[in-house]
């Protein structure tokens, strides 16, 4: 061990994180307060789906790339379906279209106010958190109004949706997304001119234009640091064809910037559905596919509520795949984290983490600090106070704000 | 010795203190139980908290099916636990392995791995099941006139 | 001529062995044929050098019957996806990584070598991913030869019925 090595402390986090997307460790070295160096671990919810689904049939599996993710569950199996359409060559009714749309926006509103939550959450300020959830609740109601279910709703079939889209289904939407529009308003103003949010958001966690083309960043990470990546506008895809998306990006690199951006997704999105129900066409939602899927390979990408996401599925002329392979979007993400970290200090790891969206980040990571002969047991509870004493003494005291 | 059973019964049964494991869960029910936590359905009104250590928790909610990663670090977090302890397995995946039955990293349903109290299906398990779940649970802990058995 | 057809015709002036084993697929996606690890490693080389193609989207892996295959999807400012197919012999499947050209197919090539088998060189060191760590030793899962029903999950071994026994079932 060199002389410089002995001033260094290495930290590892995890590897269970209850509750994201993909439980990981963290190796965290310290130099004081600095950190260092970062290095990832994942792999801990590896469950072996894409095996699992070439022993099934393709309408099983889209049962199964449903549930590769809770929250970004249409987007995964749009994609499927996307694929096993070209396959096959079916042209899906536009009105099936429209509704893959509005859900996939719903979708984002619900997944960004999660993370605007639970980021909020990591930095101390549970008000914002309880409000940002008590608003995701209405759209899940909606996606339980019309899907039949809270999360997982399954509103994709191959050759178009499963269910009618009425006017009540479309009244109910827009009610709720106007009410939602005043909320982001006042949520947006906060973001932005709320000093002590501010200061606890800028300059964290930088990852800059050129270190996010390099590291293949994905989602609000890459478009805030000015890469105007979004497949919705590189390569739109189903109705998105028609419908106007306006592309978000931010220079600002930081987590301020992602916070920025999801906000103005959101409202984006709000506009999204506004026209797709108002520009919906009418005409049947599927059309019948075959079981046996021609032989070919296809590659199919979207955007989910954390970037892009490719699925790739080759058929064989059987009712089975030979093979699937989903790459969601947190996976191009991790890669960024990593470097993000190292620049920044101890107090600024929940919140850099959490700011590329891995889902939710809380309870029980056990982290142990260990320095020399002393080993100390922490969980992620105790870091995420630990970040908001930290900042108290620099004068930031987020539990002070009121919304 | 019943006296002191009796003190820790009613003592559970008035604030349980749950922690949540993601054993390999696509992250659908772990979002529904953080959502049982928060304004709308607020389970901590009924002095349920949610609590980040293992070693301070009543009830262990276990979401998903166990994949081979988490197997040890379930059976060490149980261990951890206090006693009295009790398990809700929420979410299909987590009473039987549900659609990741059979994959290769995948072992099954809590069950296979640690003793389970309280069995939540559901693909993914609504708010309201999980919080009748925690009442049942405690319900199973006093007597008919509220006190403990 | 379309920007798809542009590229295709560049690379095929670069590298004749392209002619004829590169084609569009559709509008955004150019796929080529299987190109072994030298002729794979001088155009990925070159789209990384002197085309633009600065993301790395992914690599997967794929089982061939006697080969193994690898799909670098590859892609630049215009969003055109560029799938470069490598292949490697089971008996001996070393590939060379490029994470010095792309720096995110790290975590992808780990993958590739935990369950597919594949030997890459020049992978720096880490952790394995993602498969447990008392995985039994040459059990690759997503080769198609391998059933997840043989893995006994307690004892952490693959047990293959003798082939007599299979015969009697």
């Amino acid at each position: 061990m060199s002389e410089t090595d002995k001033n260094k402390v290495v930290i590892p986090i995890g590897p269970q994180h209850p509750s994201l997307d993909e439980p990981a460790t963290f190796t965290i070295t310290l130099e004081g307060e600095k950190v260092v160096n970062a290095v990832i671990g994942v792999g801990y919810n590896h469950r072996g789906l894409e095996k699992a689904c070439e022993s099934r049939t393709y309408i099983q599996d889209l049962y199964i790339i449903e549930r590769v993710c809770g929250i970004c569950s249409h987007a995964h199996s749009t994609a499927f379906c996307m694929a096993i359409e070209e396959l096959t060559g079916v042209k899906v009714p536009m009105r099936a279209e429209y509704i893959r749309v509005i859900v996939a926006e719903l979708e984002r509103l619900h997944s960004h106010l999660l993370w605007l939550g639970t980021a909020c959450h990591e930095i101390g300020y549970d008000t914002m958190f309880m409000y940002t959830w008590r608003d995701r609740e209405k759209i899940l109601d909606l996606m339980a109004s019309y899907g039949g279910n809270r999360i997982n709703y399954g509103v994709n079939t191959f050759g178009g949706v499963r269910r009618e889209f009425d006017e009540t289904t479309s009244s109910d939407i827009i009610k709720t997304i106007d009410e939602l529009d005043e909320h982001l308003k006042r949520y947006m103003e906060i973001a932005l001119t709320e000093t002590t949010l501010v200061s606890r958001l800028k300059g964290v966690g930088m990852l800059s234009h050129e270190d996010a083309l390099n590291f293949g960043a994905v989602g609000p990470v890459a478009k805030a640091a000015g890469i105007g990546y979004d497949i919705r506008v590189a390569e739109p895809y189903g109705a998105y064809k028609e419908i106007p998306v306006k592309l978000i990006t931010d220079d600002r690199a930081d987590v301020y910037g992602r916070t920025v951006v999801r906000i103005l997704e959101m409202q984006e999105s709000v506009k999204i559905i506004r026209y797709a129900i108002k520009n919906m066409p009418g005409g049947d939602i599927a059309v019948k596919v075959p079981r046996r899927i021609p032989a070919g390979e296809i590659l199919t990408r979207v955007e989910a509520p954390r970037g892009e996401n490719i699925h790739f599925v080759r058929s064989n002329g059987t009712d089975m795949p030979d093979r699937v392979r989903v790459k969601a979007p947190t996976e191009a993400n991790w890669h960024g984290v990593q470097h993000m970290l190292k620049s920044g200090r101890l107090a600024d790891v929940p919140i850099t983490i959490a700011a590329i969206d891995p889902c939710y980040s809380c309870t029980d990571r056990a982290i142990v600090v260990n320095s020399g002969d002393n080993i100390n047991v922490m969980d992620w509870k105790q870091l995420r106070q630990y970040s908001i004493d930290w900042y108290k003494k620099e004068g930031i005291d987020i539990t002070a704000l009121k919304l | 010795m019943d006296l002191i059973k009796k003190a820790i019964d009613w003592g559970t049964s008035k604030s349980p203190w749950i922690l949540h494991f993601n054993a390999g869960a696509c992250n659908g029910c772990d979002i529904e139980v953080v959502d049982s936590l928060t304004p709308r359905f607020d389970l901590e009104r009924v002095g349920v908290l949610k609590h980040g250590t293992p070693r301070q928790a009543d009830i262990l909610v276990c979401t998903g099916a166990v994949t081979l990663q988490t197997r040890d670090r379930l059976i060490q977090i149980y261990d951890q636990m206090a006693e009295p302890k009790f398990v809700i397995a929420v979410g299909t995946c987590a009473c039987t392995g549900g659609i990741f039955d059979g994959c290769y990293c995948v072992t099954g349903g809590i069950d296979t791995v640690i003793p389970v109290d309280v069995y939540l299906p559901g693909c993914a398990v609504r708010p309201e099941a999980i919080i009748s779940a925690v009442e049942k649970l405690l319900s199973s802990l006093k007597d008919d006139k509220g006190g403990a058995k | 001529m379309s920007r798809e057809e542009e590229i295709v015709k560049e690379l095929c002036d670069r590298f004749p062995f392209l002619q004829d084993r590169i084609y569009v697929q559709k509008e955004k996606r150019i796929f080529t044929k299987e190109l072994s690890k030298e002729e794979f490693e001088q155009v990925i080389a070159f789209v990384h050098d002197e085309m633009g193609f600065y993301r790395s989207h992914h690599v997967i892996g794929t089982d061939e019957g006697d080969n193994l295959g690898f799909l670098y999807i590859v892609s630049g400012s215009d969003n055109i996806l560029l799938i470069l197919r490598e292949i490697a012999p089971k008996s001996n499947p070393v590939i060379n990584s490029i994470c010095k050209l792309y720096p995110s197919i790290v975590l992808h090539e780990r993958e590739l070598v935990d369950l597919f088998g594949a030997v890459v060189e020049g992978l720096p060191e880490g952790p394995s991913y993602p498969l447990p760590d008392n995985w039994p030793k040459g059990n690759y899962p997503m080769r198609k030869e391998w059933n997840p029903k043989y893995l006994n999950k307690d004892t952490m071994t693959y047990e293959p019925p003798q082939e007599k026994e299979a015969e009697n079932e």
